[in-house]
């Protein structure tokens, strides 16, 4: 039985062992669970909440009325005492007189929604209507239980959020049960194959071709469609500093408006002479961390501000392992730097699920300086120039995306400046197979 | 009675290539029954492996289906055979690995499966000497 139909399981890492029937069918169980709690949500979202609401704007009937009476009705609850507004009224329908407290469907109907935590709310909602026992105004009965009567109608918002929740389980549970019945006893193999076949199908990919010239190699394309001042092609930049420092003061602004909270109530209760070491202990390195925070985030607006833009040009592109191409890098600003090396390097970078979080680990593998000048003087409106050979290594390895693992080139800049942060800015490139076709 | 297995071979004994040569070979099952193959699957394929989860794809692939009416010969050596893609070659890196290989999987009608795998090298791309640096981010 045990090599068979195996419940147990190992896990290495993304990769399972066990049987892979009971696994398809726990995953269908799982979305068909959730679709049958789709719609036994939905049905009951229509019948208890559509419908009675549908039924007030549309088959309630009008009449006349007379307010007699208004009130805030309250209402122990778990949470404390709750309110509701209500005007009681007086109508007659077939010669029998109705007396009822009532204002909306939900009042009529007792529900939870209809009562408040702030008794001004409550106050409020009934305030408009007029007590007169003389005058007359309408009011709207159900002609299938007279009863039944409200002072207000219309459609309730909520009603459309809430709603949302049973048509994202439906939606989920729809498509979960289609995907794992496609896949259904199928090998990593022929999925993977159906998957590739798909892709090709997409007119929108590759351009039309029924298969990529260099798999699985990135086309580059964002390199190549800017030209170049001196040389042919100008490559963009990586990251830009002005969104570093963007995402980083978010991050920063984030984290210490939250931790600010907690040192707020740490700082009261020491005032208030109720010094806790519990709460101290707790906010000490969050704080700690939201100043490192504010310390890079000042760091990169220096950079940011500080040293001008770093452009680089490449007289060739995509790059082939042994060639040798022309690269020129432009240094702007106003600064006299130290040193300003520009280096070729190669990282892998593999992404993988850990528990519930998924994690990206960069690993440099090459990093060879192409040139490096020490100790001169940028000054503004004229920027430093440079312009130098760069060999790609002989035996070196082609650029490769896929979706959890990546090999990535790119000509990196790294600047040391008198009195500036020392900043590092990194321009990719893309290198195909030694019989890749270069353009220039 | 042994396990059941399948033999991988591939033209010539060879074990490197490059891209755009036609990599060829063979294969034959040991120990399984001929009457009991379903289904068979030859794949040429990728597959990383390393610190990252597995990406896997697949540069050619057939199904041999026995129900459609196919015959399945099993009892025979069968043949292979694939121009190989320009990339990705093979690479031993630090993090991130990519290796080759043709995968036979059998189905049997009992619901089992046998799986046969015989990598091979594609390209001449030396491994990866380990830099002592690492930088991670969440």
């Amino acid at each position: 039985m045990a090599r068979t139909f195996r419940f147990y399981e190992k896990k290495r890492g993304h990769r399972r062992t066990g049987s892979k029937t009971f696994a398809s069918a726990g995953e269908a169980a799982f979305f068909a669970a959730m679709l049958l709690l789709g719609c036994v949500g939905a049905v009951l979202f229509v019948q208890f909440l559509v419908v009675p609401e549908w039924r007030v704007n549309h088959e309630f009937r009008t009449h006349e009325c007379r307010v007699l009476d208004s009130r805030v009705k309250e209402k122990e609850d778990e949470d404390g005492t709750l309110y509701r507004g209500e005007v009681l009224i007086e109508y007659k329908i077939d010669g029998k007189t109705y007396k009822r407290w009532t204002y909306d469907l939900a009042t009529t109907h007792d529900t939870a929604d209809s009562y408040t935590s702030r008794k001004e709310d409550a106050a409020e909602r009934v305030a408009d209507v007029k007590v007169d026992p003389k005058a007359p105004r309408d009011c709207w009965y159900d002609p299938a239980e007279p009863g039944i009567v409200v002072l207000v109608r219309g459609y309730s918002w909520w009603l459309w959020l809430v709603g949302l929740v049973p048509i994202s389980f439906i939606v989920i549970g729809v498509g979960g049960v289609v995907y794992t019945l496609l896949h259904w006893g199928k090998s990593t193999e022929r999925r993977s194959a159906i998957t590739q076949r798909v892709r090709q199908r997409d007119p929108f990919d590759a351009n039309g071709k029924t298969r990529a010239e260099y798999p699985n190699v990135p086309t580059g394309a964002e390199v190549t469609n800017s030209p170049g001042t001196k040389l042919k092609f100008r490559l963009p930049i990586g990251q830009s500093p002005g969104w570093k420092l963007f995402t980083l003061a978010m991050v920063c602004l984030i984290w210490n408006g939250v931790v600010s909270v907690f040192v707020a109530m740490a700082v009261s209760e020491y005032l208030a002479g109720n010094f806790s070491w519990l709460t101290t202990a707790f906010v000490i390195p969050f704080a700690l961390a939201g100043i490192g925070l504010i310390v890079v985030s000042f760091r990169q607006l220096l950079v940011t501000t500080g040293v001008g833009p770093t452009t680089v040009e490449i007289s060739d592109h995509p790059l082939h392992p042994g060639q040798r191409c022309r690269v020129l890098v432009s240094q702007s600003g106003r600064l006299k730097f130290n040193s300003l090396k520009v280096m070729l390097v190669c990282e892998e970078e593999a992404t993988y699920r850990q528990g519930t979080n998924t994690r990206t680990e960069a690993w440099e593998v090459h990093r060879q300086e192409v040139s490096h000048h020490e100790r001169f003087e940028v000054k503004r409106g004229l920027p430093f120039v440079d312009e130098c050979d760069l060999a790609m290594p002989a035996g070196a390895m082609h650029s490769f995306k896929a979706e959890h693992n990546e090999i990535k080139w790119k000509v990196v800049v790294q600047g040391d400046a008198d009195g500036w942060p020392d900043y590092e800015r990194s321009f990719p490139v893309v290198v195909r197979p030694r019989s890749g076709e270069t353009r220039r | 009675m042994s396990d059941p297995a399948i033999t991988i071979r591939f033209d010539g004994n060879g074990r490197a290539y490059q891209p755009g040569e036609t990599l060829a070979g063979g294969y034959r099952f040991e120990s399984i029954d001929p009457s009991e193959i379903k289904a068979i699957e030859v794949s040429v394929l990728w597959l990383s492996e390393g610190k990252g989860d597995e990406d896997l794809a697949v540069h050619e692939f057939h199904r041999y289906n026995g129900d459609t009416g196919e015959p399945l010969d099993a009892a025979r050596p069968r043949r292979f055979s694939t121009v190989l893609p320009q990339s990705p070659l093979s690479y031993e890196g630090v993090i991130v690995k990519l290796h080759w290989c043709v995968r036979i999987r059998v189905f049997l009608h009992s619901g089992r499966e046998v799986v046969g795998q015989r990598t091979f090298q594609l390209g001449n791309v030396p491994a990866t000497k380990v830099r002592p640096f690492v930088e991670e981010m969440a």
